[in-house]
């Protein structure tokens, strides 16, 4: 059984790290502000969320899991209100042009 | 204080103050007694800043609803970050960014604000202004129905997020 639980870590924490590889590439390769938050937020968002995924199964402990959920949440939260905040302001900044 | 919702700022300040120090549990984790009473404090610290800077009279979000809607939210999390992705690592970048005003229901508050932050994970869409009517989002590509999803999107989630008796 915990043979099958590692692997199903191993499984979804390289596929997190895969996302977090995508948004860095984004954030270099797409061409302006806007384009680059769309990088950043969707998916590393994603990657955070596989990767907690992957290590839910090996914490000791429901509070345990609920504390790694707990970061989970705040990071999306942080991540999806920030990358708003830049877009709006980057936006008034090109309207006051 | 006449605007308050049913139940009146005292329901909303034990909600707060409960779900506050539930928070310092999960995060401390810990049972002594020094711990909890730094815990208390913190969380009547939090409920008070929280009732400052977000009185409960402006909108509601149901957060019992809200939870329902999770397997549709990281859903559509995964299809944002999949898309993205396939973005990034595509040969030549297949990009078509630009603006689009999303006529939108939800009044300015509380309510308005969490569909924006739930926008902001939706595939290709992030706020980028507004005005009392209508949501600027900046799309990734304008070729897909950008307004079409976003108004299947505050569809469903009509009834976690519902407006306050706010005027204007």
């Amino acid at each position: 059984m915990s043979v099958v639980l590692d692997a199903f870590s191993i499984v979804a924490i390289v596929a997190g790290l895969v996302f977090f590889l995508a948004g860095t590439v984004g954030l270099l390769r797409f061409p302006d502000a806007f384009t680059r938050l769309h990088a950043l937020t969707k998916a590393d968002n994603l990657g955070v969320a596989l990767v907690v995924i992957g290590l839910l199964p090996q914490m000791d402990g429901v509070l345990a899991a609920l504390k790694l959920v707990l970061v989970w949440l705040l990071t999306m939260l942080s991540s999806a209100a920030v990358s708003q905040l830049i877009a709006r302001s980057v936006r008034r900044r090109e309207c006051s042009e | 204080m006449s605007a308050l919702p049913e139940g009146g700022p005292t329901r909303a300040l034990l909600v707060r103050a409960l779900l506050y120090f539930a928070l310092w549990i999960v995060v401390d984790q810990s049972a002594k007694t020094a711990n909890l009473v730094v815990g208390l404090l913190a969380s009547a610290t939090a409920t008070w800043a929280s009732l400052k800077l977000l009185p409960p009279a402006s909108g509601r979000v149901r957060l019992g609803l809200l939870l329902l809607l999770l397997p549709r939210f990281l859903w559509q999390s995964l299809v944002a970050g999949t898309d993205v992705a396939r973005r990034a690592f595509a040969l030549r970048l297949r990009l078509q960014p630009g603006f689009v005003d999303y006529p939108v229901g939800l009044p300015r508050g509380s309510a308005r604000n969490a569909f924006e932050l739930i926008a902001s994970l939706m595939p290709g869409s992030v706020p980028s202004g507004e005005t009392k009517e209508t949501i600027e989002f900046h799309c990734l590509d304008t070729r897909q129905p950008v307004v079409e999803q976003l108004a299947a999107e505050e569809r469903a989630y009509a009834r976690a997020l519902q407006p306050g008796p706010r005027h204007g």
